[in-house]
């Protein structure tokens, strides 16, 4: 269905789900200085012909799905978010000259502020030794020698910078652009511009570490001012995914549908008493809808339906991948199956829970990578084998990176650095064997082609064919976008 | 015509529409024609302040002397003028957004006319960027700018069904348009209307059926009367007014600290609307009761306002949030009071109302002497409770405040000039400089100045904001619909007229004199709900929702802008819960005091990342009162009210947006609290019908008319009867099935499948010390447990639960192995009898077959605890749920099957899912008291009795091993039980759908 079906006013029907405000379809007008200020033009007295005022509320489902701004090949995003922050300099930006520089100081003339104050010690070089990987030869570490093997496929990103040290703002600010909460996060944005292709399950899907949510909690994945059919669901990868599938044990399938069929037959004498009331048929509608998720949102989880060979590449059933490898496998089934947006959450809580690796590098990355590398290498294969790492964004990442030098002598941790850090994306029109920009040589800042997370919000969103400057929401008086004022899409990394 | 080609007409007509300078029918030409493009074309970037080029076009010298590049304007010859060049080539104005902003060769030729004919520029004439709106932005002469004048009422010939000014604004321009009115809605509708819009709560069946048989002339009248008198008035219209300032009860971010005594605000603001406040007192004492001199702790409470923001602990960097901290209390003060968008000015003049950068700062200056400076993060940014003068939440200034300087571009870093405080400049009339603070005042008065300003009867915004959000809670839509934004990006009013009547009515009724605060003795005439009350009994406000005409009229006016009919509309979260209580007779109608937690899944916990105590629900009781009264925390809405469209407490909101999607069909299908509305209805009925009913014939269809008059206040029709009476004998036979034994019946254990079963108050070997040698199987299988070794033994205590014996272990390595292996198949039930004296938060077991290197939490099964007070089974569970009294006896029992996997406490769901455990190897060594021969995880507190089933056992067995140990041990009943027959469950599965019915949801 082309986004000029969906806005048209004659073609909702009963399957609309919900009324939506005029002011969403201006998102996709690209006009001059009048789109600016069009919204309200709308509705000015005398402007409008009689039939402009008959259009002005169609009744359509917001998450059905909608046609891109003709571009971008991703259909569905794949966002495996490290909660807590990796370090670049041990994982995908090679800085040789840190071995050369060990034990010492940061040169001064270096500015940063020190989160959280702690000690300031030597530059340090990574704790595992990093090597090419497939044709392209990208320099990866050992913390991910699978993920290594799928080089080819990554572009790299080493010059992104944020705009906070602190976890939860700069946490927020990865996922909705600012760093103080109230504002829509981007799997909302991609769910607003693009709908979704299975009105059965949630188009937005959060998936957490079992050790707990990330600090600040649920703005992380906020509808912000937009309607909350935007925000995004969480999901629990074992059992019942989302809340409210099943009833007391007595009412079994066959007694809910009994009373389905009932509310049905009352709902129908209520709305023919009612003519023209959509609003109505839309919530009759949610019904069947929800009938189906019941049992639809459990078969999306259930890996039985796996092969052992699958199960066994994302390191299901083995310790200590299990919980990330079914989180990813869940990941693929919910793309295949439709859903937009997937984050999934490595590290929850607090501290070493995360990636927050204040102690020491190799024991927290050692844990953190030895969860997460091995099921994201399953991911991309699987991904590849079935034909859907080309239509799939896999994104990588945390929401800042780690210093060059250590937190004291013989203290093996980094602490919070939002100036350089690296991400990566693969497939989806991301081009493989690739790296973009660069930090200096400690891989302490950004100093080439630096990639701000504007920046990034405004790629991703492009590779799914939505265009950042002219995604936006009309809220008080302004069409709100994801990356506010800024953004540029990263050429440099598009296949 | 589909809403973009309509789109683009207007944006046509938009460009066509002439430009109207208030000097535009000067015969002067340059204020004619040049002056409108400039200020429109130019003056955006090259202005006094913001010089681009350091190019200024606003006056006349400037534009000579020109820029960087040289002189803009060279009289007489446009080849040297670049302003000529630059608009030529269509480098100026620069394009946007990728799309070029070239002028219009006609916009061109003026320009060059001028510049040919002498750039004639009169002398003194200063080019003001809001001097006039333009088809780009709104200038100072915008609507709603504009003084309040009072209309003339229109005559309405005298067929009209009302008297009311109301109706007669709306009418005429119905007449206008050729349209009538839809007919007067019926007596039921009007009364649950009303109800529902007044105080927010449904009327009974019996209300209902009284207004209708009501002969008085003046019933409807009377009944508005007595809802406005109604305490829960201020509940309800408090409510919509908490959205609008972004209420919540705590801070957001990581640590999303309670603010103490949020809900003191909360009450000020309900007291506030019941007790009639005018509303500029409602201003005054919200921001600024601190430094009236007759200020009073409510008058302080009232100023709660502004610290209702989101407060960030650990802002990233202090300096710069300080600034946010402004934005915030600007912007909710602007959108509350004024609906305006002021804070777009922080970076930049306002690119749409006239609105310059500096006003922005000369109204956040106001705020500028408060606690925005980083203090102790127990103050959670507010002033001391000294500062205050009381032990609530409120505001006052602390300090004499520095300079507030304006920042280029809202950043800190690059602060500018210094800017004085004063108010908006948007209206001239109004404007006026702000007057130091009294001698010995304790604070700069700033804000009382502000909200004085804002009070003023002349300030045009103020009144118009107020009444046209009043009809908009009353009629579902604005006059304005934009009813946050009066610029020139909002919405025009559908009747200005109308809006602007009742804008002056408001000073009209509002006595000039204050009365005391909040809560004391009032003399003031009752100006606000005098204005309600004009609005709910005009003819437009009783109109039905549908019209003889709804496809004609809804094809000429889908918006129903010109109000033909009224809204129908559907309940929001507050009003729908309720309800839902209501009917149940189970709404708890105190008010006041510090807000109640309801009980949130399990399962939507875990976004939090501090699970331990994050959220701890109220009791039961507690959680029966009004949704007004449930606490908000900002990183943990309740699911169940978010659904359905519950507001985002971080910024003002003056509308909920209503969604219709399936998580509202789920929650109201399956959310426990469904149920236990459900339930409670149903018993409502039947005790009601059993008190009135002499007979027992038609017992069932007594029944439905009652669940149909209590649940939506009408009669069922015969056809509804019938289905109904059809659902419940069917329900009744399908759940005669599933209960085929009642568990009450059942006091013995099943013995079928029964692999373990350990009591303490039989076979128990003891020592010398009295610690459990070993503890014999009573199931007939021989999984006796043991220990050999003296130092891992658990002790006997004798009446110890209830008068029973129990194993106590103390979690110092006491354990006891289990010979043989317990569990064979995928299905099974374990039950423990236990309490928990665990000190600490980590894992512990109560039975396990966990073997260390040959197994783990994947593949091992295994029942226990985990962190304070949650539990797991095989690690599919893994610290869910929430025990409750863990320290005094409990039942813990876990399932699987096909069924699913679930966990009980007391025989109460603690967590369930329709999945299976994947398959286990259940071969290894099981243990009693420890995970296994890991040596950890050892249990802390007594086991007193262990039951395992080696099947899956039916829902009736279940009960009836939960009811034996419940009767052994004396365990408490957490929940109401739940009704026990099948034609109960099956009253009880009628109510339910009702309570889902369209009707139940929807307002006529």
């Amino acid at each position: 269905m082309s986004f000029d079906c969906t806005t048209d006013g004659q073609s909702h029907g009963l399957q609309s789900l919900v009324h939506v405000n005029r002011r969403e379809f201006v998102w996709e007008m690209g006009a001059g200085f009048t789109g600016l200020a069009l919204t309200g033009m709308l509705s000015r007295d005398g402007f409008f012909s009689k039939t402009g005022y008959a259009a002005e509320t169609p009744s359509i489902n917001p998450l059905t799905a909608k046609a891109s701004h003709s571009f971008g090949r991703a259909k569905s995003v794949i966002f495996l978010m490290m909660n807590g922050a990796p370090s670049q300099v041990d994982t995908f930006d090679h800085k040789p000259l840190l071995e050369k520089m060990s034990g010492q100081p940061l040169p001064e003339g270096k500015k940063f502020t020190n989160s959280g104050g702690r000690k300031v010690g030597f530059l340090t070089p990574s704790f595992r030794p990093f090597r090419p990987g497939g044709e392209s030869g990208l320099m990866i570490s050992d913390f991910f020698e699978n993920v290594r093997k799928h080089a080819d496929k990554l572009a790299v990103i080493r010059s992104c910078h944020t705009d906070s040290h602190a976890h939860g703002s700069a946490l927020v600010a990865m996922n909705t652009g600012k760093t103080f909460i109230g504002r829509p996060s981007l799997g909302s944005w991609a769910v607003y511009g693009l709908g979704t292709e299975n009105e059965s399950l949630p188009g937005y899907v959060v998936i957490l570490d079992k050790r707990g949510g990330p600090i600040s909690g649920q703005p992380n994945w906020s509808s912000g001012f937009m309607p909350s059919s935007y925000q995004g669901t969480l999901f629990r990868p074992v059992g019942d995914p989302i809340l409210d599938l099943r009833g007391p044990g007595y009412l079994d399938r066959s007694a809910q549908r009994a009373q389905l069929d009932l509310l049905a037959k009352l709902n129908a004498d209520h709305m023919a008493a009612r003519p023209g009331g959509s609003d109505l048929a839309s919530r009759i509608n949610t019904y069947e809808l929800a009938y189906r998720m019941q049992a639809e949102a459990p078969e999306a989880v259930d890996l039985s339906q796996e092969t052992k060979a699958t199960q066994d590449l994302y390191g299901i059933g083995r310790h200590p991948t299990d919980e990330f490898g079914r989180n990813c496998l869940v990941a693929r089934r919910l793309v295949e199956r439709g859903v937009r947006f997937v984050q999934l959450y490595s590290g929850g809580g607090h501290l070493e829970e995360t990636w927050d690796a204040h102690k020491s590098i190799e024991t927290n990355h050692g844990q953190h990578a030895g969860e997460v590398d091995l099921p994201i290498a399953g991911l991309l294969t699987d991904l590849e084998r079935r034909g859907l790492l080309d239509e799939t964004l896999v994104v990588w990442g945390g929401e800042f990176g780690r210093m060059p030098f250590s937190e004291g002598k013989g203290e093996p941790g980094r602490n919070h650095n939002p100036y350089g850090f690296s991400m990566w994306m693969a497939g989806g029109g991301a081009k493989g064997g690739t790296s973009y920009g660069e930090t200096d040589e400690f891989g302490f800042e950004a100093i080439k082609d630096k990639v701000h997370l504007h920046d990034l919000h405004a790629t991703i969103l492009h590779l799914m064919g939505l265009n950042h400057e002219r995604l936006t929401y009309f809220h008080q008086g302004r069409d709100e976008r994801l990356t506010d004022v800024f953004g540029n899409v990263v050429e440099g990394i598009l296949a | 015509m589909s809403v973009r080609s309509a789109m683009w007409i207007v944006c046509l007509l938009v460009i066509a529409v002439p430009v109207t300078f208030a000097n535009a029918d000067s015969t002067d030409p340059f204020s004619r024609d040049v002056a409108p493009i400039l200020v429109k074309r130019c003056l955006e970037c090259h202005n006094e302040r913001d010089a681009s080029a350091k190019l200024i076009l606003s006056d006349k010298s400037a534009a000579l002397k020109g820029g960087e590049s040289g002189p803009a304007v060279v009289a007489r010859d446009p080849g040297k003028s670049l302003l000529i060049e630059k608009v030529r080539s269509g480098e100026m104005p620069p394009p946007k957004r990728g799309h070029s902003q070239k002028l219009s060769p006609a916009e061109i030729t003026t320009l060059q006319n001028w510049v040919s004919a002498g750039a004639h520029w009169p002398d003194g004439r200063k080019l003001d960027l809001y001097e006039a709106t333009t088809d780009v932005r709104g200038g100072r002469d915008w609507w709603s700018l504009q003084p309040v004048r009072r209309p003339v009422v229109p005559s309405l010939d005298i067929t009209a069904p009302s008297k009311s000014p109301v109706d007669a604004f709306i009418q005429t321009r119905l007449n206008e348009l050729g349209m009538q009115p839809a007919p007067v809605a019926s007596r039921a509708t009007l009364i649950r209307r009303l109800y529902l819009d007044l105080i927010g709560l449904p009327p009974s069946y019996e209300e209902i059926r009284e207004f209708e048989s009501e002969p008085a002339p003046d019933a409807y009248e009377r009944l508005v009367d007595r809802l406005l008198a109604s305490p829960h008035f201020g509940e309800r219209q408090g409510r919509l007014w908490l959205d609008l300032v972004r209420y919540a009860d705590t801070c957001g971010y990581e640590r999303d600290q309670e603010k103490p005594h949020a809900w003191k605000y909360r009450d000020w603001v309900i007291a506030a609307f019941n007790s009639d406040l005018p509303w500029s007192q409602f201003i005054i004492e919200q921001l600024a009761g601190d430094e009236l001199p007759d200020r009073t702790e409510s008058s302080v409470i009232a100023t709660g306002l502004l610290r209702l923001g989101t407060w960030n602990d650990e802002p990233n960097d202090a300096d710069e949030y300080k600034y946010e901290r402004l934005e915030d209390m600007v912007h909710v003060t602007s959108t509350a009071f004024l609906g305006l968008t002021v804070k777009c000015a922080r970076c930049h003049d306002h690119k749409f109302d006239p609105i310059p950068q500096t006003d922005y700062y000369r109204m956040a200056a106001a705020f500028w002497a408060g606690a925005i400076e980083p203090r102790g993060r127990e103050l959670l940014g507010g002033p001391t409770r000294d500062e205050l003068g009381f032990d609530v939440m409120g505001w006052t200034d602390i300090r004499q405040p520095p300079p507030l300087h304006l920042l280029r571009k809202g950043e800190h870093k690059h602060p500018l000039g210094v800017v004085e405080p004063g108010h908006l400049t948007l209206v001239p009339a109004i404007d006026r400089p702000l007057e130091p603070a009294p001698l010995g005042a304790k604070s700069t008065h700033r804000r009382r100045q502000l909200a004085e300003w804002i009070a003023l009867p002349e300030n045009p915004l103020t009144p118009r904001v107020l009444v046209n959000r009043l009809w908009m809670n009353h009629f579902g839509s604005g006059l304005v619909r934009s009813a946050d934004n009066f610029g020139f990006t909002g919405d025009k009013p559908t009747h200005p007229e109308l809006l602007d009547w009742l804008a002056a009515e408001v000073s009209r009724r509002e006595d000039s004199t204050h009365s005391g605060p909040v809560g004391t003795a009032t003399t003031h005439k009752s100006a606000m709900k005098s204005l309600h009350r004009l609005l709910v009994t005009s003819f437009t406000y009783q109109q039905a929702s549908l019209h003889p005409q709804q496809d004609l009229y809804s094809a000429q006016d889908a918006g129903n802008r010109f109000w033909w009919r009224a809204e129908r509309r559907r309940l929001d979260s507050e009003s729908l819960r309720d309800r839902m209580l209501i009917v149940g007779n189970d709404l708890d109608t105190r008010m006041t005091g510090p807000g109640f937690k309801p009980t949130i899944q399990p399962e939507a916990l875990e976004g939090l990342s501090r699970k331990e105590g994050a959220w701890k629900p109220s009791p039961s009781g507690e959680q029966r009162r009004r949704g007004v009264y449930m606490f908000s925390q900002r990183s943990l809405l309740p699911p169940l009210m978010t659904t359905f469209d519950f507001v985002d407490t971080t910024l003002p909101c003056v509308q909920r947006p209503v969604s219709t999607v399936a998580p509202q069909a789920l929650a109201l299908l399956n959310n426990s609290f469904a149920h236990e509305r459900s339930a409670a209805l149903a018993e409502r009925v039947q005790r009601e019908v059993a008190e009135s009913l002499t007979k027992t014939t038609d017992l069932l269809d007594y029944q439905i008319r009652r669940a149909w008059q209590i649940s939506l206040g009408r009669d069922p029709s015969n056809s509804e009867i019938e289905a109904a009476r059809s659902h419940v004998r069917q329900q009744t036979a399908r759940f005669q099935k599933t209960l085929q034994t009642p568990a009450s019946q059942v006091t013995r254990l099943p013995e079928t499948g029964k692999v373990l079963h350990l009591a303490a108050d039989s076979g128990v070997q003891t020592d010398s010390e009295g610690r459990v040698e070993s503890w014999n199987d009573q199931s007939g299988q021989s999984h006796h447990a043991s220990q050999t070794v003296a130092a891992h033994r658990p002790l006997l205590v004798k009446n110890a639960i209830s008068g029973q014996p129990t194993l106590r272990l103390d979690g110092q390595k006491r354990f006891l192995k289990v010979s043989g292996q317990v569990v064979t198949s995928s299905a099974f039930a374990v039950f423990a009898v236990v309490n928990d004296q665990s000190t600490t938060n980590q894992h512990r077991e109560i039975f396990s077959n966990w073997n260390g290197g040959a197994g783990n939490s994947g593949t091992s099964l295994f029942l226990g605890m985990t962190g304070a007070d949650s539990v797991r089974l095989s690690d599919d569970f893994s610290g869910v749920g929430k025990v409750m009294r863990r320290s005094e006896p409990f039942l813990l029992a876990g399932f699987n099957g096909s069924t699913g996997l679930s966990i009980q406490q007391n025989g109460t769901d603690l967590a369930a899912k329709s999945q299976t455990l994947s398959p286990r190897n259940l071969k290894t060594d099981y243990v009693i008291g420890q995970q296994g021969n890991i040596d950890g995880e050892y249990w802390h507190g007594d086991i007193a009795e262990l039951v395992v089933y080696d099947r899956e056992l039916k829902e009736t067995e279940r009960q009836a091993v939960t009811q034996y140990l419940a009767e052994k041990y004396r365990l408490p009943r957490q929940v109401q039980q739940p009704p026990r027959t099948a034609i109960q469950l099956a009253l009880t599965s009628l109510c339910h759908v009702l309570m889902n019915t369209n009707e139940f949801v929807y307002l006529d």
